[in-house]
């Protein structure tokens, strides 16, 4: 059976130190551990960086004769959007493991799949960091670090049983939420809402 | 009785109505600027009724999340629809014409099912248009040059709301620099009234923060905050911030 580990390094910066941290031997050992059968990588621009560690972790796969159970493949930007990819991670019970950017966290979540997010801790913004801090602790994803990521591949499997829904349900609570598109509707006078 | 030095005559008289033009200018800023969260709400609009959105799109992420708070967008209310995207950013171009593409197909799969009251919708090539204005700041461009540029900017956007065909009735944002341009050139189309852009109550401007922004307002919602006619946050506990303006209903996107 197979299950796929999508990696994905964002379109605009290229984040080598993801594609050198997911194709490391701590988190090979990590997905090996996972039973992850294919690690695909979107690495964007960094074409180099991928094809160094990929040949490096293929190498290390060949010395345990493991190979076989592993196979690393790579893209490196798909322009009508990676719903196809979450899509199969999902059907796989597969596992994604984004850079922090809000974009890619949004769509992936949407699958309902194990996320690990990775933020770039390079970039000077460190409203990634947040991001991810405050969606790990309302059980989200997972806030996985660029320095040692195997503990939360290996953590990836127990998450999906105890993970969040998103959008969060808000039904039953006190707060009263809305759908942008009443906002817009209320803002210009659009006042009946037999729409909803 | 007249000062015996004309020379004073002159500079009091220059003082004197630049005092009164600041005071007129301050009256009329706090005219148009929304007041607080409780501004009375707008005139009951039909549906059918030729409503324009004007719509910044900006880098990537930007792009993404507002093309993800438009998923319901429905143009049969919306009937005109403009995307503005910086120069050079044919991505943000490209996704424009595809989710008008999608608007187009949702169209032709609809049944007719409670057409009479919904409205027709107003799909196709001569219901958007996909506008250019150049760049605030480009990345890495000298804070030196930026003034420069950033007036360029504010001219486009001033020519584009005044010369288009209709002034918008609504106008949203969500963050790249461009847009709190365009919330600017909305001001000054207020500030004026030209095209009745105040009297008529158009260009309704709507900043919704990024949902990255957990903590706090980006550097352009702070800046739009208080010039904005609704400020929208997406984290329950930015709620109230920019002098108890921003407004959670809930992630949006």
């Amino acid at each position: 059976m197979s299950k796929l580990c999508f990696v994905t390094t964002g379109a605009t910066a290229p984040f080598t130190a993801l594609i050198e941290a997911i194709l490391s031997r701590p988190s090979l050992d990590a997905l090996l551990e996972c039973h992850v059968t294919h690690a695909f990588v979107q690495y964007g621009t960094a074409k180099d960086v991928y094809e160094t560690s990929a040949k490096a972790a293929r190498e290390y796969l060949r010395q345990q004769g493991k190979e076989t159970q592993l196979e690393i493949d790579g893209m490196d930007f798909d322009s009508s959007g990676l719903r196809e990819q979450f899509k199969l991670v999902q059907d796989t019970k597969g596992l994604v493991v984004s850079h922090a950017g809000s974009g890619s966290i949004l769509e992936a979540l949407r699958f309902q799949v194990p996320l690990i997010v990775v933020p770039n801790t390079v970039l000077l913004d460190n409203h990634q960091e947040e991001l991810a801090m405050a969606m790990d602790r309302q059980n989200y994803l997972i806030h996985g670090n660029i320095s040692n990521l195997a503990p939360a591949i290996k953590a990836s499997e127990e998450f999906r049983n105890k993970m969040s829904q998103f959008p969060p349900v808000t039904a039953g609570k006190e707060r009263q939420t809305k759908s942008f598109a009443r906002i817009m509707d209320e803002t210009v006078g659009f006042t009946d809402f037999n729409n909803e | 009785m007249l000062p015996a030095c004309p020379a004073l005559y002159t500079t009091t008289f220059l003082l004197a109505t630049l005092a009164t033009l600041l005071v007129a200018a301050t009256l009329r800023l706090l005219t148009i600027l929304p007041h607080t969260r409780s501004t009375p709400p707008p005139p009951r609009r039909r549906p059918g009724t030729l409503t324009r959105v004007l719509i910044v799109l900006g880098s990537g992420g930007h792009t993404h999340e507002m093309l993800a708070l438009l998923r319901d967008l429905d143009p049969r209310r919306y009937t005109h629809r403009t995307w503005v995207v910086s120069s050079g950013d044919a991505f943000s171009a490209s996704r424009a014409v595809a989710f008008e593409t999608a608007l187009a197909e949702k169209a032709s799969r609809d049944t007719g099912e409670g057409k009479e009251e919904a409205g027709r919708w107003h799909v196709g090539p001569q219901y958007y248009t996909v506008v250019e204005i150049p760049r605030a700041r480009r990345v890495h461009q000298s804070l030196l040059t930026t003034p420069v540029s950033a007036v360029h900017t504010l001219l486009r956007s001033l020519t584009l709301l005044y010369r288009s065909e209709g002034l918008p009735d609504l106008i949203l944002t969500n963050g790249p620099g461009t847009a709190c341009i365009v919330v600017l050139a909305v001001l000054v189309l207020k500030f004026f009234d030209l095209r009745g852009a105040q009297s008529r109550g158009k260009c309704k401007t709507v900043y919704v923060e990024s949902f990255a922004r957990v903590r706090g307002l980006s550097f352009s919602g702070k800046l739009v905050g208080r010039f904005v006619d609704r400020l929208v946050v997406q984290w329950e506990g930015l709620e109230g911030v920019s002098g108890g303006r921003a407004e959670y209903w809930g992630v949006l996107v």
